[in-house]
């Protein structure tokens, strides 16, 4: 047999054995705690990818974590795990959310560009104090991303629910509770919908569902992402950095400059993290404006193997994990506790799997190629 | 060439591994009926269907989040086999609320609970699209509600019911010191604090109140570890009379305070009848925030066909907010009862003015 088109075959099964290896541990599972994993994956899949409005759901909580997964798959390649992009996003998400309630008047095609812009400046800004740390002082960056974030929370906790909370909410004194948000964003920061093209391709989402503007955009990033990796030299720097910082020193490459770069890079893609929902769904910068893209972003990149392009299935495959997980949560009575379990357990098995078939294919490509 | 035959072998290891595995799934899955996945079944008539949303992991906090699910359980008591219910719980980045409730709402259910005022602008939304099903949002205020809208907001004043334990816990403490231990520092917490605050100054004006914060993220509410680290601190201050109202962090609060043998003040629930029986000696009493009673009514109203829309308030007059007096406290605060009732009197003819968050508090 043509040692070349097995392996050619094996490359492409892989991704497939691994989500099927999955279902099996996920299955198990299931076994254990009691329900019928057929069920379960029945009403999953045919919840998820059998309705319009799922389908919508999944690429609506895709998009942040597209960004997210970029962020630290791009820190990643250059030997920095950026733990940070969690507090970098929310604070980019304020900072945007500053434009958009404090400006009035503006057209739509500035005021929202001119927010996203914010949100990247202040997201790179919160990532510049960490990169400084680890190439001026010999700070590790896990660490100091890791605290960064906590002081990101209590700054957001004082500038939300002190300095610019919305006080003006018609609720009566002493009687249940106002929201804790800023002042409402100006109508016209609002992110365009994406219903139409989607209906171009013969998918009527309903207008409840908020995908915008923001899911190609992450996607063209990732594009945008894979160009740099693959084809320019900065790209090619980054690389080499990553895998080996002295050797790529000792070839003339400014190791602690290239490093900067991709963290303030890293930075900036961070803070279009949670735009989608910001601009797209939201009215408001609330304190309770969702938690955990960061994180997720992490298993996104770790899922995707760092690659640029790989992201996108992945954030793909934690959008349909959560829109799944409501399904079997509301038809099947699936507690919420055991929902988490077995998206942690699927996702940890495809992440363990491909590496593994990986490496077995990297043995098996030197074996034939010698 | 060697490793070529040893990728082989691992190859058929890996192949084995894996028959094993869909082997095992498909001998499970012939085990159970495999019923097909339940599309929307027709809704049969006279049931009741009802669905909540807690807030995210807000369940099994033995408090707020669990008084709204026995509620539900009292119901089902009641009820029987009439009522249909479903728990739902977001996702951790909490940005399906509103994805949610539609899904219960979608499923023909006749009552959805959203509790907490996180909830407030999913409600809106979704029952602006469903006329059919009755909304309740437990805490948030939607306004221009009329009596024939589907929703109703269920709106406490707990700085009534903590302005009593407030009180009690000043009368009881011998130390001069007590504590607050809120989740975060938000306008519905700074509400149990002030009005704890206050009554105890009432009851004794040189007492000493400590108030801590868990934290600035909803976090704050489900972080035993560091609600216990507040307790221990303030304990050691000389603290002798704690008060948390914090979610699940107030779990750890009351195993620091039951380690050092002070009392407790539970929140929401009446944490008595969920404790231990080590833990409850230490627990002085509980401010009620009756949102178990508030549940059940609605789901009775809902079944008689009687729901009413708008605003439902609930604080000492309509006895929605008040403090535990159970078979396990009755004996330590039977020697307050008196004085309490008095209090209790004076706040409701409007003697009392009950401060709302700090800056009223100073």
């Amino acid at each position: 047999m043509n040692g070349r088109n097995q392996i050619l075959l094996l490359r492409f099964a892989a991704p497939v054995v691994s989500v099927l290896l999955a279902l099996a541990a996920g299955a198990l599972f299931m076994l254990v705690a009691g329900y019928n994993p057929w069920q379960v994956y029945a009403t999953l899949l045919t919840f998820s990818l059998g309705r319009a409005d799922s389908i919508g759901s999944i690429l609506f909580y895709a998009t942040p974590l597209l960004f997210a997964g970029l962020a630290v798959a791009v820190a990643l390649k250059s030997g920095i795990l950026n733990i940070g992009v969690e507090g970098q996003y929310l604070i980019g998400a304020f900072c945007g959310a500053w434009v958009g309630f404090s400006l009035h008047g503006l057209p739509g095609w500035l005021h929202l560009p001119l927010a996203v812009a914010a949100a990247m400046a202040g997201s790179m800004l919160w990532a510049l104090l960490p990169a400084y740390l680890k190439l001026y002082r010999g700070v590790h960056e896990v660490i100091s991303t890791i605290l960064l974030n906590y002081v990101a929370f209590s700054l957001l906790h004082w500038l939300v629910a002190e300095v610019f909370m919305d006080r003006n909410q018609q609720i009566p004194a002493g009687l249940g509770s106002p929201l804790i948000r800023t002042p409402l964003f100006d109508a016209a920061v609002a992110a365009p919908k994406l219903h139409g093209l989607l209906r171009l391709f013969g998918l009527d989402v309903p207008d409840y569902i908020a995908v915008n503007l923001f899911l190609p955009l992450g996607i063209l990033l990732a594009v945008g992402c894979w160009f740099l990796f693959r084809h320019t030299p900065l790209g090619y720097e980054i690389a080499a950095t990553g895998q080996g910082p002295l050797a790529a020193r000792n070839v003339g490459i400014a190791v602690n400059r290239v490093q900067l770069k991709t963290f303030l890079l890293s930075g900036a893609i961070g803070g279009l993290v949670g735009l989608s929902h910001l601009f797209g769904y939201y009215d408001s910068f609330d304190l309770d404006f969702p938690r955990n893209f960061g994180f997720s972003g992490i298993a996104v990149a770790l899922l995707a193997n760092n690659h640029p392009l790989g992201v996108i299935p992945s954030a793909l495959l934690f959008g349909l994990l959560q829109r799944g997980g409501e399904g079997i949560q509301a038809f099947l009575t699936v507690p919420m506790e055991l929902v988490v379990v077995l998206q942690g357990i699927m996702i940890l098995c495809v992440a363990l799997t491909m590496r593994w078939l990986d490496r077995l294919l990297l043995r098996r490509e030197r074996g034939t190629g010698a | 060439m060697r490793s070529i035959h040893r990728t082989k072998r691992l190859d058929k290891k890996w192949l084995l591994c894996l028959i094993l595995l869909l082997v095992l799934i498909v001998g499970g899955c012939g085990q159970a009926p495999a019923a097909p996945a339940a599309p929307a079944k027709q809704p049969e008539a006279n049931k009741l269907r009802v669905g909540l949303v807690f807030d995210v992991g807000g369940r099994g906090d033995k408090s707020f989040n669990d008084g709204a699910y026995a509620g539900l359980e009292a119901a089902k008591k009641e009820l029987g086999d009439r009522l249909e219910i479903k728990v739902l719980e977001p996702a951790g980045s909490g940005d399906n609320r509103e994805q949610l409730l539609r899904l219960l709402a979608q499923e023909k259910s006749d009552l959805v609970f959203g509790v907490g005022f996180m909830f407030t602008d999913a409600i809106r939304k979704v029952a602006k699209d469903f006329p059919q099903t009755k909304f309740v949002l437990v805490d948030g205020y939607i306004p221009d509600l009329k009596p024939e809208s589907n929703i109703a907001c269920l709106l406490y004043r707990e700085q009534e019911g903590a302005f009593l334990v407030g009180s009690m816990a000043a009368m009881k403490s011998s130390s001069g010191k007590i504590g607050f231990i809120g989740g975060m520092q938000i306008p519905l917490i700074e509400k149990f604090e002030a009005g704890y605050t206050a009554g105890a100054r009432y009851a004794k004006p040189d007492i000493v109140v400590m108030a801590d914060y868990v934290g600035t993220t909803s976090l704050a509410f489900k972080d035993p570890v560091k609600g216990k680290e507040l307790a221990l601190r303030q304990l050691s201050a000389g603290v002798d009379v704690l008060f948390a109202a914090a979610g699940s962090s107030g779990l750890g609060a009351l195993d620091a305070v039951v380690a050092q043998k002070k009392l407790f003040i539970g929140v929401d629930s009446d944490q008595s009848l969920n404790a231990t029986p080590e833990q409850r000696p230490f627990i002085l009493t509980s401010m009620l925030k009756r949102v178990d009673v508030a549940v059940q009514d609605t789901i009775r109203q809902v079944g008689a066909a009687a729901f009413k829309g708008g605003y439902r308030e609930f604080g000492l007059r309509e006895n929605g907010v008040g403090y535990a007096d159970n078979e396990y406290n009755r004996a330590v605060v039977a020697p307050y009862k008196s004085k309490l009732e008095e209090i209790r009197n004076r706040i409701l003819a409007g003697d009392i003015k009950i401060p709302i968050n700090r800056k009223e508090l100073k």
